[in-house]
């Protein structure tokens, strides 16, 4: 039983480099294997941000076609396209919540945390893993104000200091409710490996 | 800053919302090589790739995904049930134009199958009721029209079944004639034994069953009538052959 998220998560690797190099020989069928693998996830994702169905799916749209036209660019051997393309639409989904919020944004900062080259050496199949259960369940766990800080930051896209304005906090106080959820996050990840 | 200060930054640093002065201090940590730092990242990577998982589930609107291929330049194909439905109609069509058309033929095969038999049944009938009065013990036969040209032949006569005439060199009957077989009595009188027709090649064969009272019984003749029969004969005799004793 141990074995079986390994084994279906190298499959879904092994399914994924296949995939991405059909993508890079222009191949739209690719495409459209890659939206059923991953276009709930994404779109999940984009909802959760923009919180609204009709703007989530152009967002989506929005998604597909960067990853289509930036594919070139990715490694297939080594890359790991789903945490590729769901970071890209977290970025497609925070850059609207910003345009539309009038707030300002480290763009180039932000903008390097979808490049390609950045999701290399990323375990194969991570998003079907079993740690992908677990920091799931260990978000849930959090409490309340720490698992807020977190989805602050990755939902919303928010520094520490946006946070603690946003919160009526002190920063201090806000970064140790990170520091304490980041802590117990990645103490669940690192459980999860030495299981599997 | 050293790697341990970083420590609690990577993800946010990863998640692209790092404070000053720690993000261009990682920025410069990954620049250099630093392998910490690298690796660090690595799974601050997989952390943020994970969170992205956790948004609570939801499925977009089936159209989408043909709007999406559609931006790439690639039209989603249709596989729906009426191509198939199509193709099973001409198919249903050819398969009934085909197996009607041969039924058409079976049936009419068949019919030609059954004429051919009928009449061959009849025939052999025929050949049965001539075999029987030939091959009968109180058969007599006449032979007529050996000393002329035309017509010949034998006539064939049994008490109990009736007359048999075999005749070559009978022509054809105009159209609308036929040839009606009298039998004669020795007082004169004639009685009607049926109408017939000749073979293209001049011979006929003819039956009438019937009793004969071989002992009042004159002769055989044949006429040539309106292809309905007359019940006296109009015409001169073309064949007449006494009923030979017994």
């Amino acid at each position: 039983m141990m074995l079986l998220p390994i084994l279906l998560a190298l499959r879904a690797a092994g399914a994924d480099a296949e995939v991405v190099a059909r993508l890079q020989r222009r191949d739209p069928r690719a495409l459209a294997e890659l939206y059923d693998r991953y276009g709930r996830m994404a779109y999940a994702l984009i909802l959760r941000v923009v919180r609204d169905a009709g703007i989530a799916e152009d967002l989506v749209q929005e998604t597909f076609l960067r990853v289509w036209n930036r594919v070139q660019a990715f490694d297939a051997q080594k890359g790991a396209i789903g945490p590729w393309l769901l970071a890209v639409a977290r970025n497609r989904a925070i850059d609207y919540l910003r345009s539309t919020g009038g707030r300002e944004r480290n763009t180039v900062e932000f903008e390097a945390t979808d490049h390609p080259a950045l999701h290399i050496d990323i375990e194969p199949g991570i998003l079907a893993s079993d740690k992908a259960r677990k920091v799931k369940a260990a978000l849930e766990k959090l409490a309340a104000h720490q698992r807020q800080v977190i989805e602050l930051a990755y939902f919303e896209g928010l520094s520490q200091s946006e946070m603690a304005e946003r919160m009526g906090q002190p920063l201090g106080t806000v970064k140790t409710w990170v520091r304490t959820a980041l802590k117990n996050l990645r103490d669940e990840l690192s459980a999860a490996a030495v299981t599997a | 800053m050293n790697c341990s200060e970083l420590r609690d930054h990577y993800e946010l640093y990863a998640f692209g919302v790092a404070d000053e002065p720690e993000r261009s201090e990682i920025r410069e940590h990954l620049d250099r090589g630093c392998e910490v730092c690298t690796m660090e990242m690595k799974q601050a990577r997989e952390m943020a790739a994970l969170l992205g998982g956790t948004a609570t589930p939801a499925a977009p609107s089936p159209k989408l995904r043909g709007r999406i291929l559609a931006s790439v330049g690639a039209e989603e194909r249709h596989f729906g049930w009426a191509p198939f439905l199509a193709a099973a109609t001409v198919l249903s069509l050819c398969a009934t134009v085909y197996f009607v058309g041969r039924e058409r033929d079976f049936a009419a095969e068949a019919n030609i199958l059954r004429e051919q038999s009928r009449r061959q049944t009849i025939e052999l009938t025929r050949l049965n009721e001539a075999f029987a009065i030939l091959n009968g013990p109180d058969t007599t036969v006449t032979s007529f029209g050996q000393s002329q040209p035309k017509p010949k032949g034998r006539v064939f006569c049994n008490p109990a079944l009736g007359v048999l005439l075999i005749a070559s060199n009978l022509p054809p009957a105009p159209s609308g004639k036929a040839y009606e077989m009298w039998v004669i009595s020795k007082a004169g009188q004639a009685v009607r034994a049926g109408m017939f027709q000749a073979e293209a090649d001049g011979t006929a064969m003819h039956i009438e069953r019937r009793t004969l009272d071989m002992k009042t019984t004159g002769a055989v003749a044949v006429t040539l009538e309106n292809e309905g029969g007359v019940d006296q004969p109009t015409n001169t005799p073309l064949i007449v052959a006494p009923v030979a004793l017994q």
